[in-house]
């Protein structure tokens, strides 16, 4: 039934002149990059979030430009100002432009962001190849030490972590990766043990290619849809953590500004009963941005990986034990 | 199954233990020096008093022994003491467990029920009024953590409309559950809010593909009221995924919300944890991550046993 009709409409097009058809064989084939790029062009979400996303980048990266005010000058005379024509955002108890704060915060929030999900990435890769694709004994010694992490406490993982190295913005991206990388590592390793039954691989191995020649050369660019996802949708999740982790005082030093550590101005009652303008602003940065990178990465995953948008059993594992949202 | 139910038992024995050497060796590790924490200033001028001490506590002992006299007191029930404030570990754990536990069986009790039922509306009837606010919920709480919530509903309903406390479990005079409670709508509130998003989604996903499958054809064809049907064969069968969810959720009983116990002065163990990490308690860092690690181990078992009923073939492996 669906085919006669099918015939039916193919019929009804005009057949193309030699000249035509000459021209149609000429054309390149879009290229699978062409393809995604398209689909995700008309991803309405997606393309959303992207906008988000890039003008929050730059207004970070004009921070000067745009306010006029230092973050870190203080004018006691200007303490607590609610927001005004001056003070968009209003001033803190020192008199610092809350409007410069966040600015100049997202510029640490988000290189903390994007820093902690490429190294976890990098390193989460980087093993998990190694494992699925040797298996064996290096895949068993991997597989234990990832559940021995996963089974620590994430948050008192970090805790501890920061104790021991001492608090930096560079120590929580460090701290925030070593405690992360098993997701990604679960991922790219079963991705690589489907992978490696391939035809394709038998064909790179019968060539005698070197091992990591066939592992990141080879293997690896077949396995990138996934880890493109995970990377964008852990971003969100780091600048999460950081909030959290400085709200508690124990990320990102207090001198530096971060969405996490104006934030942690609402943990004094007086600014909750009072001064709202100071916590809600940083708030309001984190939810835009990470609404938008989960935009972006909800985008990425339909383009690249459509098999996943299902739930069978197996993702949700990957989400969650070896997630991170076991414990907040 | 019996087979592997014993050998995934077995398998718990030497990760606990591996889990125990970990958490004894990065804490004892560290360069912080615990005994610094516990005398006064002047005290800890003199060197022979730090070493008396340290002899006295048993500090000088080679790690390795130190580790398994620490298990060994572990497994008789002796957690040893708080530094900082002197108290047994046992008691602050008698003390701040229960608090932990209303928090987290409310708010997870709280949590799988909305989830559960909007799920079941949403997956049932896509595009619905229940699939819109389905979905609205899980893109707001995926964005949204659940502290930031926390915090705006203390902002709203505590200080600007001073309707409920600002934070604290119980005041003096108040025992019984029904004076505590409103305490506690605020912090079970926000983490409710917090557990709900991901849980919605992946009931409205399981239900919907549940939805798809021949049996449920089969089952209408066959006149099987429309309600019957979604409860009794939809509901039933897409609730495996969403087991696996709730198990990985156990562990927080024990473990707490080391944000939302913070921002609402809640006195359970995620913030003893916090306020233990904050001032170097090794001796309760230590027993509260064991204790939070063999729950999170025991969910994965049950996880394990899970995925074996749903799918035989994991048993197999």
């Amino acid at each position: 039934m669906s085919s006669h009709t099918h015939n039916a409409a193919s019929s009804l097009q005009p057949v193309p002149t030699p000249r035509q058809a000459g021209r149609q064989a000429l054309r390149k084939p879009e290229s699978s990059l062409h393809a995604y790029a398209r689909s995700f062009l008309h991803n309405r979400n997606a393309m959303l979030g992207l906008t988000v996303i890039v003008l929050m980048v730059l207004a970070a990266v004009f921070a000067e430009q745009i306010t006029g005010y230092s973050p870190t000058q203080m004018n006691p005379a200007q303490s607590r100002q609610p927001p005004s024509a001056d003070h968009w955002l209003g001033t803190d108890q020192l008199g610092r432009d809350v409007f410069a704060r966040v600015l100049h915060g997202a510029r640490t929030s988000i290189y903390v962001g994007v820093a902690a999900s490429l190294l976890e990435t990098l390193l989460g890769t980087v093993l998990g190849a190694i494992a699925g694709y040797m298996r064996g004994p290096i895949d068993g010694i991997l597989m234990r030490i990832s559940e021995v992490v996963m089974t620590f406490p994430n948050l008192i993982l970090v805790m501890i972590f920061v104790s021991l190295l001492g608090q930096g913005v560079n120590n929580v991206v460090l701290v925030f990766a070593l405690s992360g990388w098993m997701t990604t590592f679960r991922l790219v390793r079963s991705e690589f043990m489907s992978l490696r039954e391939e035809t394709f691989v038998e064909a790179t191995r019968s060539f005698g290619y070197s091992r990591p020649r066939i592992v990141f050369k080879h293997m690896l660019p077949n396995a990138l849809s996934p880890i493109v996802v995970a990377f964008t949708i852990n971003i969100a999740h780091y600048i999460i953590a950081e909030a959290g982790l400085s709200f508690l005082g124990l990320g990102v030093p207090v001198t530096t500004p971060t969405w996490g550590n104006l934030l942690s101005a609402a943990e004094s009652s007086e600014v909750m009963k009072s001064y709202w303008w100071l916590w809600v602003a940083p708030a309001l940065a984190i939810i835009i941005f990470v609404t938008g990178i989960n935009f972006v990465g909800d985008g990425l995953r339909d383009v690249l990986d459509p098999k996943t948008r299902r739930t069978p059993v197996r993702k949700i594992l990957r989400d969650n034990l070896l997630g991170k949202r076991v414990e907040s | 199954m019996i087979t592997f139910l014993i050998r995934r038992i077995l398998i718990l024995v030497p990760m606990a233990l591996l889990i125990s050497m970990l958490i004894f060796f990065a804490i004892r590790l560290s360069p912080v020096d615990p005994i610094l924490y516990m005398v006064p200033p002047d005290a800890a001028n003199d060197p022979a008093n730090l070493e008396r001490l340290r002899e006295s506590l048993g500090l000088n002992a080679p790690l390795p022994i130190q580790y398994l006299r620490w298990l060994g007191n572990m497994v008789t029930g002796d957690f040893g003491y708080s530094i900082s404030s002197g108290q047994r570990i046992s008691d602050i754990l008698a003390l701040r467990l229960p608090a932990t536990l209303e928090l987290v069986g409310l708010a997870m009790l709280l949590s799988t029920t909305i989830a559960l039922s909007l799920g079941l509306f949403a997956g049932a009837k896509p595009g619905g009024i229940a699939d819109k606010l389905a979905r609205t919920i899980a893109v707001i709480g995926i964005a949204v953590p659940d502290f930031f919530f926390g915090i705006a509903l203390l902002q709203i309903f505590s200080y600007r409309l001073g309707w409920l406390p600002a934070g604290g479990r119980m005041l003096p005079g108040q025992i019984t559950f029904l004076d505590r409670l409103p305490q506690l709508v605020l912090p079970v509130a926000a983490l409710t809010f917090g557990m709900l998003a991901v849980l919605i989604r992946y009931t409205r996903n399981s239900v919907l593909d549940t939805m798809g499958k021949e049996f449920v054809k089969t089952a209408r064809s066959k006149g099987v009221p429309e309600w019957k049907v979604l409860y009794g064969h939809v509901f039933r069968n897409s609730l495996g995924p969403v087991m696996v969810i709730l198990a990985f959720r156990l562990p927080l009983l024990v473990g707490g919300s080391v944000l939302i116990e913070t921002i609402f002065r809640w006195p359970g163990i995620g913030h003893t944890v916090v306020s233990a990490v904050s001032s170097s308690d090794y001796p309760v860092i230590m027993v509260t991550s064991m204790l939070i690690a063999l729950m999170i181990l025991f969910a994965s078992f049950l996880i394990d046993v899970v995925k074996s009923i749903l799918d035989p073939r994991v048993r197999l492996s």
